[in-house]
């Protein structure tokens, strides 16, 4: 419960790092003057002004500074580039990151921020321009805070919030099957009382899961439901597990039940780990680190992440496994009665 | 089996199909709110860097809990009154 409580007041509280919302215009062309008014998110702009600056990068090195920057206030500022009409590399259309640094944020990236279209009139002595500046002495924005990502924003809290869901149901399916595997041994309907009341939870945290998942996809990718290999198997096991429940009401005789059910349940988490951990790491999805390994290690969860993350998974299977205790419990002395 | 009544949707179903169809329900009508939410102020919920997505996602892991927990409660209060008569 201290688990869950820490969770949700860090989960909530911890400020965002500071990055960049919007770049207008995003598009522009060679050879010319581009003024770009950006902004910004957390960020303080007006804090100190002599240190502000902005660059417009293609890649690694090649980039140009901004020669203006102006602040409007600490969320609005205005850069001025020129664009050299020849780029290092030939393109149809050029997608350029913007990169702004001051001495109280630290650097912020937004990738593609504006594309650039190749120049009528190319002058190729420009082409040195784009190596004559470089990003150096970025600051680094000091306190506790949580990476901003762009179409993240601040959703990134859902990390604490979402994935625990599923953590939790495959923990508590995880020990369902165990419970179902001693029965199998011994044939004390015990076990299968105490693996249907983890499924029974176990299900609660995967629709959880998924109704979580469904709205957090639907303000950064846009649908719902995008089919997405993960969003998919999920759904699938999801069903297995249900079909399990439906299969045991159907069934009149009690030993059956729970022969059936123990059977069926080894099965079912069997089924659940190619559907959860293997096939979406096969192919490619919107999913954070598929078709390579997932999130936990990387970029997706710095260390400042890490010390709510783990706290919330390990509080949410616990009140997982309590909320199924409180299940068994009610099932049996219903069941005795 | 015994059919209650009182439940006009889950009276359908036995009385231990209560608890888990009216969860499922619920569910379905979360998803419609959060849908209807979605298509009237999209501007609304994705405004302060989309705070508000992560006060759905932890309002209806909130609410389904809690509801859950209610439901389990109220199994109980029956038990025990079966419990008294006997």
């Amino acid at each position: 419960m201290l688990l869950l409580v820490y969770v949700f007041v860090a989960g909530w509280f911890v400020p965002l790092k500071p990055g960049i919302i919007q770049v207008t215009p995003d598009r522009g062309e060679a050879g010319e003057m581009l003024i770009l008014k950006v902004t910004g998110y957390n960020s303080s702009f007006l804090a100190d002004t002599s240190l502000l600056r902005a660059w417009l990068r293609l890649s690694g090195d090649t980039v140009i500074q901004a020669h203006h920057v102006q602040a409007w206030d600490d969320r609005h500022l205005s850069a001025s580039f020129y664009i050299p009409s020849v780029f290092p590399v030939r393109q149809e259309a050029y997608p350029l990151a913007l990169v702004l640094d001051n001495a109280v944020d630290g650097a912020s990236v937004l990738p593609n921020a504006v594309f650039i279209t190749p120049a009528k009139e190319q002058d190729a002595s420009e082409s040195s321009l784009w190596f004559k500046d470089k990003i150096e002495k970025v600051h680094d924005k000091a306190g506790i805070q949580y990476p901003f990502r762009n179409i993240l924003a601040e959703t990134i809290r859902n990390t604490y919030f979402h994935v625990p869901m599923w953590f939790a149901m495959i923990i508590l399916f995880g020990v369902s099957a165990w419970y179902s595997l001693k029965y199998y041994k011994t044939g004390l309907i015990d076990f299968d009382q105490r693996s249907v009341a983890l499924i029974k939870v176990g299900l609660v945290f995967g629709m959880l899961g998924l109704v979580t998942g469904m709205l957090w996809a639907k303000n950064t990718w846009n649908a719902y439901w995008s089919w997405d290999v993960k969003q998919n198997m999920s759904a699938i096991a999801l069903l297995i597990y249900a079909a399990l429940m439906v299969m045991r009401s159907s069934l009149e005789d009690s030993m059956q039940k729970a022969r059936l059910t123990a059977g069926y349940n080894m099965f079912a988490f069997a089924l659940l780990i190619p559907l959860l951990f293997i096939i979406p790491r096969m192919t490619d999805s919107l999913h954070p680190g598929n078709g390579g390994n997932p999130a936990l290690g990387g970029e997706d969860l710095d260390n400042t992440m890490r010390m709510v993350f783990y706290p919330a998974v390990i509080g949410f299977i616990l009140l997982g496994l309590w909320i199924s205790q409180l299940v068994y419990r009610t099932d049996k002395l219903k069941g005795n009665l | 089996m015994k059919l209650d009544k009182s439940y006009h949707i889950s009276g359908l179903f036995q009385r231990r199909m209560n608890l888990k169809s009216k969860l499922f329900l619920f569910l379905m009508f979360a998803v419609q709110l959060v849908k209807a939410n979605g298509d009237v102020a999209p501007d609304f919920i994705r405004s302060i860097g989309k705070i508000y997505v992560v006060a759905g996602v932890c309002l209806v892991i909130l609410i389904t809990l809690f509801i859950y927990l209610v439901l389990i409660d109220r199994k109980i209060s029956r038990i025990e009154k079966r419990q008294k008569h006997e």
